[in-house]
């Protein structure tokens, strides 16, 4: 079985690619500067940033999303009593 | 007859009582306030009755609550189960920046601390410093709008764009009833701390850190075990000098272990869990159980309550954290099933719910959130429940002072 990995939406995905590029090389020369710690810093803000919009995008219902729109039809209609 | 007009200049929130004692002649008069009287004649034979004037802010004067933590460490699952025991859901400001980071439900706003940032991503990167750092946040205004927003008074409140990187224009932030002010710094500069009604520490050990985040970042790409290990590391003696410190201020520090249940576990799934409460803190009494103040070590798990490996153990005892006198109750293990949360709940006292069973509900209510089957969603969940019941107590004595003033 297949289980799909959703990913955030692409440009965060490629800048958190791009980030550890970065934090790899700016460390490369000395591991323990002011640039490679604020580098690996910035790895960490764009992995939250993208896991957070993962996160938006996984609580969607594609039911929910549709009723949203069209809350008249058959399938979406709700009566409280 | 004298005829009174009230000017307030502080804001249209205040409350201003007119009473008429009987007897002595007072008259109360308040900083910021102007008052004017104009009297149809100049000279009264008699002066029926002194006027006194007792001015207060609102009893919708707004409580603030610090919750400090690290990135990627459940601040948002925590700020859910919070403004859900407020009733009503939190959502971004309507009509605003999409990438606002601030929260909004009937009762409470959440601000995230990250928009007083005084550098922007390429300014930390051009000085070589760290978000945790110190230098890179603007604790002057961070301080100028939590008072302002505290006294009644709107601001207008930078946007940090975690997706650029950038400081976007202002959003407007009302006051409401309860602010949370949520991030790394809320409990570092000494002005802030002051304006704190109730503060929180989320407390992630290493090793539950390093398996949290490779739970939340291997899906990404770019990303391997190296690069989570290296990110954290870095930022590692920053956390240690700036964030960790603010603890010992902390009147609730939520600590997060990893089990003892299972010899050499690195799994980071099954947790031991603390919540750490502070003696002595005005409006808050610490949970306890069974008995409070004795030392005790509960296995709950037996006919009342299912329990798969490896089980279920509570710990409960008076403690020393940082110099201060501090109530611990832990939690180590899972639960199976979260409706037998209710059997656990009975046994525990002074949880500030309004009826038997509230703590289950509303874990019930978000039985999809991380943490739901352990430590960290019960003691997040009792710490919603106290926060609710400080605010109660706040908003009744301040609505109680100044009858009292008038007595006087």
């Amino acid at each position: 079985n297949l289980i799909a990995v959703r990913a955030a939406p692409d440009s965060i995905s490629e800048k958190v690619e791009e980030s550890i590029k970065n934090a790899e090389e700016a460390c490369s020369g000395d591991p323990v500067s002011g640039e490679c710690v604020a580098a690996w810093d910035e790895v960490e803000e764009l992995s939250a940033a993208a896991s957070h919009a993962r996160d938006k995008k996984k609580n969607t219902d594609p039911l929910d999303a549709y009723c949203k729109d069209n809350p008249e039809t058959d399938e979406c209609r709700t009566y409280d009593n | 007859m004298a005829a009174c007009t009230v000017y307030s200049t502080l804001s249209l929130k205040t409350n201003c009582f007119i009473s008429t004692p009987s007897s002595k002649t007072h008259y109360g008069f308040h900083h910021k306030q102007i008052v004017l009287y104009t009297t149809s004649k100049r000279h009264n034979k008699r002066v029926n009755n002194p006027y006194v004037i007792t001015c207060a802010a609102s009893d919708s004067q707004t409580v603030v609550i610090g919750l400090a933590a690290d990135s990627g460490c459940g601040k948002s699952t925590f700020m859910r189960r919070l403004t859900s025991v407020f009733g009503g859901t939190a959502e971004p400001p309507k009509g605003g920046n999409p990438d606002s980071n601030t929260l909004i439900s009937d009762t409470t706003t959440v601000i995230c601390l990250d928009d007083y940032h005084s550098l922007d991503r390429t300014g930390r990167k051009e000085k070589g410093v760290t978000a945790l750092d110190p230098r890179a946040n603007d604790f002057d205004l961070m301080y100028e709008q939590v008072k302002a927003i505290k006294d009644g008074i709107s601001v207008q409140k930078p946007i940090y764009n975690h997706v650029t990187g950038l400081l976007d224009p202002p959003e407007l932030i009302k006051p409401p009833k309860i602010l949370v002010i949520e991030g790394l710094h809320p409990m570092y500069d000494a002005r802030v701390r002051d304006l704190l009604d109730f503060s929180i520490y989320l407390d992630i050990s290493n090793e539950v850190k390093f398996a949290w985040k490779i739970q939340r970042d291997m899906a990404e790409r770019g990303h391997s075990l190296e690069s989570i290990k290296a990110s954290i590391e870095a930022r590692k003696p920053d956390f240690d000098a700036y964030i960790d410190p603010q603890k010992q201020y902390a009147d609730a520090v939520i600590e997060v272990l990893p089990t003892e249940l299972i010899p050499d576990d690195n799994e980071g799934k099954i947790l031991r869990v603390r919540l750490i409460q502070k003696e002595g803190v005005k409006n808050f009494s610490p949970v306890y159980l069974f008995d409070d103040g004795s030392t005790i070590s509960w296995i709950p798990c037996g006919r009342k309550l299912t329990c798969s490996y490896p089980g279920i153990k509570f710990a409960y005892g008076p403690d020393a954290y940082y110099g201060n006198e501090v109530s611990i109750v832990e939690m180590d293990g899972q639960f199976d099933r979260l409706d037998e949360l209710i059997y656990v709940e009975s046994h525990l006292s002074n949880l500030s719910s309004k009826f038997y069973g509230e703590v289950t509900q509303q874990m019930l209510k978000h039985a999809d959130f991380p943490g739901s089957n352990n430590g960290t969603g019960l003691f997040q969940t009792i710490v919603g429940l106290k926060i609710r019941e400080l605010y109660e107590q706040l908003v009744a004595s301040r609505a109680q002072s100044p009858v009292k003033a008038a007595k006087a």
